[in-house]
């Protein structure tokens, strides 16, 4: 439970030690590919919680929802519509459904299970 | 959940936590610091006082101008009045300018045993342009070419091949350029060494400068047109 958070903090120091920036022109790529990664990391989570966690998918998603959502991305400049805005709206919602799913879970499991045996 | 997936999802994390480390760099931008030493800022003071100083003194001069034209009769008025506009005339080009300066010629080079063809060169807009500028770096206040005198506002442009200076076309070379200057000897050394005599050499044209005592510039007569020329919001 503790190591992936731990993981995320290390990330986030290198990170930020390293001083890296992406060009200007490349920022939209990156905002979008921080967002499929969140989306595949809470879908992993709510995976989890509903006991159909699959180490296989879970990787797959993340590689191939952010090579997806930079595509959409390329592609949208490549046409001159911004089709950033579908995956933007697309990986919103999904984020949303999956923090509610998550959040009926805890609340079934944890608080209600409490509950019942008071 | 099993070690082997924990450790994945944990390399994840890891990827997850660094882009969007790298993403928080890349959107905030670094601020803006005034490296400027203490020289450096006592520089741009004293440039800003002397700006001051400057609007101040135009402000008073114009303040005094309008002190007069209220202190003197209405005849003494008109005739403040008639006195600047001449200035304001001789200023910009309306009248005949007399003085010393500096005469340039400008006559064409034949060279003979390159080819049997022989072009006849001219003077070309951007040629005559780059003289302008010289001239008025080095000094120039008032300059007419071939009798046409030049303003602020005098075009210099190509018109079928021809160039034109106050929308007339200018004779065949060679021609005359004629420069009223304080000092004509500095205005002749360094047109003697400027850049513009090879530029017109590269042209097939020669340059010569000679000072002179007396000069008479023609007056602009056309007239003026100022119909672009807006109000500043003053």
């Amino acid at each position: 439970m503790w190591l992936p958070i731990l993981f995320l903090l290390i990330g986030l120091s290198l990170g930020l030690l390293t001083d890296i920036r992406v060009p200007e022109a490349y920022s939209d790529y990156l905002s979008i590919a921080v967002l499929a990664a969140f989306d595949t990391l809470l879908g992993g989570i709510r995976a989890q919680l509903e006991r159909t966690f699959n180490e296989t998918v879970f990787m797959t998603g993340f590689f191939f929802n952010v090579s997806l959502a930079a595509f959409l991305a390329f592609l949208g400049v490549q046409l001159g519509v911004d089709l950033y805005l579908a995956a933007v709206f697309a990986f919103g919602v999904r984020l949303f459904q999956n923090l509610a799913i998550i959040r009926h879970q805890v609340i079934d499991q944890k608080l209600l299970t409490k509950f019942r045996k008071k | 959940m099993k070690k082997n997936s924990k450790w994945m999802v944990s390399v994840i994390c890891l990827f997850i936590g660094f882009m969007v480390a790298i993403q928080f760099q890349t959107t905030t931008q670094p601020e803006v610091r005034d490296t400027r030493d203490e020289w450096e800022v006592r520089e741009a003071l004293q440039d800003e006082q002397k700006n001051q100083r400057e609007l101040l003194e135009k402000i008073r001069a114009a303040d005094k101008t309008l002190e007069d034209y209220e202190a003197q009769s209405s005849q003494e008025q008109l005739a403040t009045l008639k006195e600047s506009i001449d200035l304001l005339e001789s200023r910009v080009g309306l009248t005949e300018a007399k003085g010393k300066g500096v005469v340039l010629n400008i006559s064409p080079i034949f060279q003979e045993g390159f080819s049997s063809e022989q072009l006849y060169p001219s003077l070309t807009p951007q040629m005559l342009s780059r003289l302008i500028n010289e001239l008025n770096t080095y000094g120039a206040e008032d300059i007419a070419i071939a009798n046409e005198r030049l303003t602020n506002l005098s075009p210099v442009r190509d018109v079928n091949g021809m160039t034109y200076v106050n929308n007339r076309p200018l004779p065949s070379l060679p021609l005359t350029i004629q420069v009223l200057t304080d000092q004509p000897q500095k205005l002749k050394d360094y047109m003697e060494a400027s850049q513009s005599r090879d530029m017109l050499s590269i042209e097939n044209l020669d340059m010569e400068v000679e000072t002179s005592e007396t000069m008479t510039l023609p007056k602009y007569d056309a007239p003026l047109h100022l119909e672009i020329l807006e109000e500043t919001g003053e």
